[in-house]
C-alpha cells in the first residue's frame, strides 16, 4: 500500500513572550500514515494540534523533530515539489479582499504556475463546479461566509493536488451550506481519488466523509481507525431498549455474542450491543422464538460524539 | 530545450502573479491616487516655493528639487515591494501565498515591476513639474545618465522594500509602520536635502553605506556640485548589489524563522 502521508515521531513546541518565555507543546512524538486515496479525518479538542499538524504537511510549520513524508518525499528537502502537488482549504477563509473571486482565483492558478489557455479553463470549471459563477465579479470582502468558502475550496483544486488538505472546512457555516460544501467534498474524493485529509469538530461530518478517522489529544494519536471499529473499541455499542409481555429469555441473551451489556425489569430491558445491525435480527428472532410479545422498541445508536467523548476524557 | 522553456514560462507566470496582485491591488486602493499624486507633488511643491521664497540660486534650486524628486520617487517604489506581503498580511492570506510553490524571486521581481512603473510615474510626473513650474530641467544631463539614476533609485527602493519585508517576518504586523518611515530614515543622512558634509562626522560612515548617498552625488554633479566621493556611480550600483543580496539570503532565513515560530500562521489569524 503506497502512502500519501508517513510521519514519525514529529514534534512541534510553540514559544512565546520576549522576557517570560512560555513553551507550548502542540505536538508530542506524533506518528500517522495515510494511504494514498483515503479519506481520514482528525478529530480532538480544541488545542490537540490539528491544525499544526497540518500546517507542518502543508510546510507552513517546521517541526523540532521528526520524519515528514508526504507522497513520498521528505517535506523538507522536496518541498517546492511538494507545493505543487498538495493544497489546503481551511474554513474562516481569508483572500486578498479587494480581488474579485475570478481574480483570486487567476492570482493563485498564477502562482502555480498555471499557463494562460490551461488557466482560464480551469477557473471557468471551478466557478462551475462550485457555482461560483455568479459571484466571479464580486470582491471577496463583499462575499457570504459560504461563498468565501466555497472559493476556498476551489482555490485549494487549482493545481488537481494528489494530497487535499482540509482545515475545518465547514466551521460556521448554516447547515444548508455546510451540507453542500460536504457534498463537494464527498465528490471530489470519488470522482478524483484525491487523497484527503481533514480536520473537523463535526462528528457527524466525519462520521459520513471519512474512511478513517484518528484522534489527536496532547499532541498525539489515542486511537485511529474506522469510525466503526472505534465505538467497538471502546465497547460503545448501540442500545436497544424493548418493552416485552412474556417471560424474557434472559440468560440466553446474556449468552449472546455481541452483547455488551443487559438490564431488565418485568417489562422492560436495555440491551446494549456491539452493532446494531448484526444483532437486532438475531434478538427479535430470539423474542418471537420464546413468544415474548413486543410493545415497544426503541434504539439508541452512539456515534463518534461518544468516541470523542470517551477519548477527550 | 523544451524542459528550459517550459522553465523560463513558469517563472513568468509566476512572477507576472505577483505583479498582477500588486496591479489590480493598486488600482483598487483609493490611497493609489495620494501616494502617485497628492503627497509627492505637495512634498516637492513645498520644496519648489521654498526655494523660490528663499531666493536660491539655480544651482542650488537643482540640487534641493533633485533630492526632493529622488525621495518621493524611492518612497512610492518602495511601497509596492512592502506591500507585496503587507497586502497579504492585511488580508490574513499569508499562508496562501507561501503553501503555493514560488520563490522569494518571484515575489520580489514582481512586486518591483510594478513599484519600478508606479516610481517612474511619480519620477515624470514631478519631472514635468519641476519644468513647468521652476524651470528646472531634468533630462538637461542626457538620456544615459537620467536612466542609470532612476535605475538606481529603484534599486535603492527595492532594499527598503524587501528591509519591510523581512522586518515583518521577523516582527510581525507591528512591522508594517516600517513601511513609511523606513525612508524618512533615510532623508536625514543620505544628503536628500543638504550635502553630507554638513553632518556630524560621526554620520558620515552612515551616510556612505547607503547607496541612495552615490546615486545622488553622481546625479548633482551635472549640475555642477563636486562629488563627495569618487567613482560615485560603481560604488552606488555595488553598494547596492551587495544588499539586495544579502537581504533575499535574509528575507529567506526570515520565512524559515517564521514557519519555525509560527509567526507566519499568525499572520493569516
Amino acid at each position: 500500500m503506497k502512502l500519501a502521508v508517513e510521519v514519525k515521531g514529529l514534534r512541534k513546541t510553540f514559544v512565546s513572550g520576549w522576557l517570560r518565555k512560555r513553551r507550548t507543546e502542540a505536538l508530542k512524538g506524533l506518528d500517522l500514515n495515510v494511504p494514498e486515496g483515503g479519506f481520514w479525518g482528525i478529530l480532538g479538542p480544541n488545542g490537540a494540534g490539528k491544525t499544526t499538524l497540518l500546517c507542518i504537511l502543508a510546510n507552513l510549520l517546521t517541526p523540532e523533530e521528526g520524519e515528514v513524508k508526504i507522497l513520498g518525499m521528505e517535506v523538507r528537502t522536496h518541498a517546492m515539489e511538494l507545493c505543487q502537488r498538495i493544497n489546503l482549504s481551511s474554513g474562516h477563509a481569508n483572500f486578498l479582499w479587494s480581488l474579485t473571486v475570478r481574480e483570486n482565483l487567476k492570482y493563485y492558478a498564477m502562482l502555480y504556475g498555471l499557463p494562460g489557455k490551461r488557466r482560464k479553463k480551469k477557473i471557468e470549471e471551478l466557478l462551475h463546479l462550485f457555482d461560483l459563477g455568479g459571484f466571479a465579479g464580486v470582491r471577496f470582502d463583499e462575499l457570504s461566509t459560504g461563498t468565501k468558502q466555497k472559493l476556498s475550496l476551489a482555490k485549494a483544486l487549482l493545481n488537481e493536488p494528489e494530497l487535499l488538505l482540509l482545515d475545518e472546512p465547514t466551521v460556521g457555516l448554516d447547515p444548508d451550506v455546510a451540507h453542500r460544501i460536504r457534498e463537494l467534498i464527498q465528490q471530489l474524493h470519488r470522482e478524483r481519488g484525491t487523497t484527503i485529509l481533514m480536520t473537523t469538530h463535526n462528528m457527524k461530518e466525519a462520521e459520513t466523509l471519512c474512511e478513517q478517522v484518528a484522534f489527536i489529544k496532547e499532541g498525539t494519536i489515542k486511537a485511529f481507525g474506522r469510525p466503526k471499529d472505534l465505538k467497538r473499541d471502546l465497547r460503545l455499542g448501540d442500545t436497544i431498549m424493548i418493552a416485552f409481555q412474556g417471560s424474557l429469555p434472559a440468560s440466553t441473551l446474556e449468552g449472546m455474542t455481541g452483547i455488551y451489556g443487559f438490564q431488565a425489569s418485568d417489562s422492560t430491558c436495555r440491551i446494549l450491543v456491539d452493532d446494531l445491525r448484526e444483532r437486532l435480527p438475531q434478538i427479535l428472532d430470539l423474542f418471537i422464538g420464546q413468544k415474548v410479545f413486543i410493545h415497544d422498541l426503541r434504539i439508541q445508536e452512539s456515534d463518534l460524539e461518544d468516541v470523542f467523548m470517551a477519548y477527550s476524557r | 530545450m523544451k524542459m528550459s522553456s517550459w522553465l523560463i514560462a513558469d517563472e513568468l507566470i509566476k512572477t507576472r502573479a505577483f505583479v498582477f496582485k500588486n496591479w489590480v491591488m493598486t488600482k483598487r486602493n483609493i490611497f493609489t491616487i495620494f501616494e502617485i499624486l497628492f503627497w509627492p507633488v505637495v512634498g516637492f511643491l513645498s520644496v519648489g516655493l521654498l526655494t523660490e521664497f528663499a531666493g536660491l540660486q539655480p544651482q542650488m534650486r537643482a540640487f534641493l528639487l533633485v533630492g526632493v524628486v529622488s525621495m518621493s520617487t524611492i518612497q512610492v517604489c518602495q511601497l509596492d515591494v512592502a506591500y507585496v506581503l503587507l497586502y497579504d498580511v492585511w488580508s490574513k492570506a499569508v499562508k496562501h501565498g507561501f503553501i503555493a510553490p514560488v520563490g522569494v524571486r518571484h515575489l520580489l521581481l514582481g512586486s518591483l515591476i510594478v513599484g519600478m512603473a508606479r516610481g517612474a510615474a511619480v519620477f515624470f510626473i514631478l519631472m514635468g513639474a519641476s519644468y513647468y513650474f521652476f524651470d528646472f530641467d531634468f533630462m538637461a544631463v542626457g538620456t544615459g545618465p537620467m536612466i542609470l539614476f532612476l535605475l538606481g533609485l529603484f534599486l535603492c527602493a527595492a532594499t527598503v522594500g524587501i528591509l519591510v519585508c523581512i522586518l515583518v517576518l521577523i516582527f510581525g504586523n507591528r512591522a508594517d509602520v516600517a513601511a513609511w518611515s523606513l525612508v524618512s530614515l533615510m532623508l536625514l543622512v543620505c544628503g536628500i536635502y543638504y550635502p553630507i558634509t554638513i553632518l556630524p562626522r560621526w554620520v558620515t560612515p552612515l551616510s556612505e553605506i547607503i547607496p541612495l548617498t552615490y546615486f545622488l552625488d553622481y546625479f548633482r554633479h551635472f549640475y555642477g556640485f563636486k562629488p563627495t566621493f569618487s567613482h560615485v556611480l560603481a560604488k552606488g550600483f555595488i553598494l547596492v548589489f551587495v544588499y539586495l543580496f544579502l537581504e533575499i539570503i535574509l528575507m529567506k532565513a526570515a520565512l524559515r524563522k517564521a514557519k519555525k515560530t509560527g509567526l507566519l500562521l499568525k499572520l493569516s489569524e
